[in-house]
């Protein structure tokens, strides 16, 4: 049933959705059904591949059957399945999000579209072998990201989609090239042919080529800017209060992961390879940047007097949990920032459709102006809390299970002198609070006022409960995260085995034993200079293949 | 020859560079074009001397890679994939970047990146 090539179904199914609902344009009604209906199997999709592969597999296809160096490789590992998976979730609750607090207008106008579009883009950077189709599945999400912060051509938002996609054009500029250089340091862009390379290299007991440090920062700063770490954060605030809340929320859950996904997959496989770690600087400069990252933003987030603003900064605050976790690289604080992450994407989509809420029912998302929501939204201050105090790591909530396994880790690893970050955590943990509680203090528990009270009418009309049903099942699905803290992070520790132990993944997508049997292909440390035999071997290897597949 | 286009991609960067850091938003979109091409450069600088070595003495110049590959040396075709592919993406977005001006400029009349932020300029028109 769940034929290894099928993986690739998580590519296509919201392709054809976005196809299907460009050509049902104007046909809202139907082409919320294909949304749904694309969502909701990508996400039954992924599940049943996460129980099929768990614990320890690996699915993986070749694009037109070419074998892994040549062609393009797709793998399906624990992470990328968990990572479909909640993304997918955090994309659903904020379409049923959409369906209530967009414009109609705006919803016409290629919404539909452009989300699945993004989907797709996502959906492939978890599950591409390699780096060029990361970099292509970078520019699938981004363009339709564009679209979606434009959607509506408000004056503010035309102002900030520059800032957003000049940026996002730079990074996009230095991921190209740094993967053209990638190409001309190793002869290969696949992940698991570099991570055998790399590992060929040290047992050879040669050093990497010259270079390929400078080109690791150069991807780190791709990686970062997506990410939003210190110091490239700074557009992430203005941009992702300006666009529709449901939009706002889908960015949130869903492209600052990208980014620490991009991390995790491309540096403890090749550039912080187990046999680099010692020596690497890589691992220093994201410490330091998530450091940074937690404290400054979240000092930033408890000055603001808007809610947008306050959990725009303390998504970006939290990044920094990610960056430490990655930065320590050791298999805890790898799980934990995986799990952090899944947890990260849910809770914060909860509370930026929450935002939404709270705009539509007290009118205005400046804390000045909403007050008493306890009485007359009681369900949404429910909601809201339970998000809320999870983001903080209240005892028995989701944050609280990522924030301890990073914290213990941090000050197990105390020699090295990660004890700074777990202390900056803590304290991180302590703002977040304090901005949470300002928002819950002023908007929820103060009383009514009357003024306040007048401008909400206008709204009460129309039919909230999609948006109420996205809500609660996030914040569901970061309490059951809770509940089921075990397991998740069980496979959070089998998802990460690969940082300490590519040899799976690169047998997986190599096969025949490639990493024991470390020389598979004519494969040089160089520039390729190539000539007639190796050329000949090149193309003549698919063939063989298949007579080897098929007898 | 690699010194020669390593001196063009420098050029093409310090162009878009100074482009970048201008106001006036087509600059900034001409630095950001700009970019792109350098980077397009640098890797097809990746794929290495268009020579081949065939004995100690004879080097030949290598063919493109069209189908007649069993006669002749062939250059590594993979930076020209994905140079072809950047391309198209680059011409994609820059397809995007030019609309976003054209309807920046319909809707508030300017295209400067100053201007732009203050808050109190007039709203010309509410169509795109």
């Amino acid at each position: 049933m769940l034929r290894p090539d099928l993986i690739v179904l998580l590519v296509v199914i919201p392709m054809a959705a976005g196809i299907l609902t460009t050509l049902l344009r104007g046909w809202v009604a139907v082409q919320r059904l294909v949304g749904l209906f694309s969502l909701v199997s990508i996400i039954f999709l992924a599940v049943g591949y996460l129980l099929h592969i768990y614990p320890g597999g690996v699915e993986t296809t070749q694009a037109g059957d070419w074998p892994a160096p040549f062609g393009i490789s797709i793998v399906l590992d624990e992470l990328s399945a968990l990572l479909i998976i909640a993304a997918n979730v955090v994309g659903l609750c904020c379409y049923l999000h959409a369906f209530t607090s967009l414009e109609d207008k705006i919803e016409r106008d290629w919404f539909h579209p452009l989300f699945h579009l993004m989907m797709m883009g996502v959906n492939y950077c978890f599950i591409t072998g390699d780096l060029f189709n990361l970099f292509v599945a970078f520019e699938i999400t981004l363009m339709a990201s564009y679209g979606l912060i434009c959607l509506g051509a408000t004056r503010q938002q035309l102002t900030q989609a520059y800032k957003y996609v000049m940026l996002n054009l730079i990074g996009s500029t230095f991921f190209v090239l740094g993967a053209g250089l990638v190409y001309g340091l190793m002869g290969t862009l696949n992940f698991a042919d570099l991570a055998r390379l790399t590992h060929e290299a040290a047992l050879n007991g040669e050093g990497m080529p010259a270079g390929f440090e400078a080109v690791a920062i150069m991807l780190f700063f791709v990686f970062a800017l997506k990410a939003a770490l210190f110091p490239l954060w700074f557009w992430l605030p203005d941009t992702y209060h300006t666009c529709p809340i449901a939009i706002g929320a889908l960015f949130v859950g869903l492209l600052t992961k990208v980014g620490i996904y991009a991390m995790l997959r491309v540096f403890p496989m090749v550039f912080i390879a187990p046999e680099l770690r010692e020596t690497s600087p890589i691992l220093t400069i994201i410490a330091v940047g998530a450091g940074l990252t937690m404290i400054l933003a979240i000092i930033a987030a408890v000055a603001m007097q808007n809610i947008r603003r306050i959990l725009a900064l303390t998504l970006v605050s939290h990044i920094g949990y990610l960056g430490f976790g990655i930065a320590m690289m050791t298999p805890d604080g790898l799980a934990g920032a995986v799990y952090y992450m899944l947890q990260h994407m849910v809770v914060m989509a909860a509370l930026f459709l929450c935002c939404g809420l709270i705009e539509r029912i007290g009118g205005s998302d400046d804390l000045s102006r909403v007050s008493g929501l306890h009485r007359r939204a009681p369900y949404l201050s429910v909601l809201f809390l339970v998000a809320a105090m999870s983001l903080v790591g209240l005892p028995p909530l989701s944050g609280f299970y990522g924030k301890l396994l990073l914290i213990r880790e941090g000050f197990a690893l105390v020699d090295k002198g990660y004890w700074v970050l777990s202390v900056t955590s803590l304290l991180t943990g302590i703002l977040t609070m304090i901005a949470m509680i300002k928002i819950w203090a002023l908007a929820f528990w103060s009383p009514p006022v009357r003024e306040a009270a007048s401008a909400v009418t206008k709204d009460t009309g129309s039919n909230l409960a999609p948006a109420y049903v996205g809500v609660t099942v996030l914040v569901l699905g970061s309490i059951s995260m809770a509940l089921g803290a075990e397991m998740v992070i069980g496979m959070t520790r089998s998802a990460t085995v690969y940082a300490g132990d590519p040899s799976v993944y690169v047998n997986a997508v190599m096969g025949n034993n490639a990493w024991e049997s470390s020389v598979i292909a004519t494969h040089e440390m160089q520039a390729p200079t190539l000539d007639i035999d190796t050329i000949a071997g090149h193309v003549e290897q698919p063939h063989r293949h298949d007579e080897e597949v098929h007898p | 020859m690699t010194l020669l286009i390593a001196i063009c991609v420098a050029v093409l960067f310090a162009v878009s560079i100074y482009l970048i850091l201008g106001r006036e938003l087509k600059e900034v979109a001409m630095g950001v074009f700009l970019l792109g091409h350098g980077a397009n450069l640098g890797i097809l600088a990746m794929s290495g001397q268009p020579l081949a070595r065939v004995s100690d003495d004879e080097v030949i110049s290598l063919s493109a890679p069209v189908l007649d590959i069993a006669s002749t040396p062939l250059v590594d075709p993979l930076p020209q994939a994905l140079i072809l592919t950047a391309i198209v993406i680059s011409f994609a977005v820059m397809a995007f970047l030019l609309t976003l001006l054209v309807v920046t400029h319909r809707r508030t009349g300017i295209l400067d990146i100053r201007d732009l932020s203050h808050e109190d300029a007039p709203l010309l028109s509410a169509e795109l």
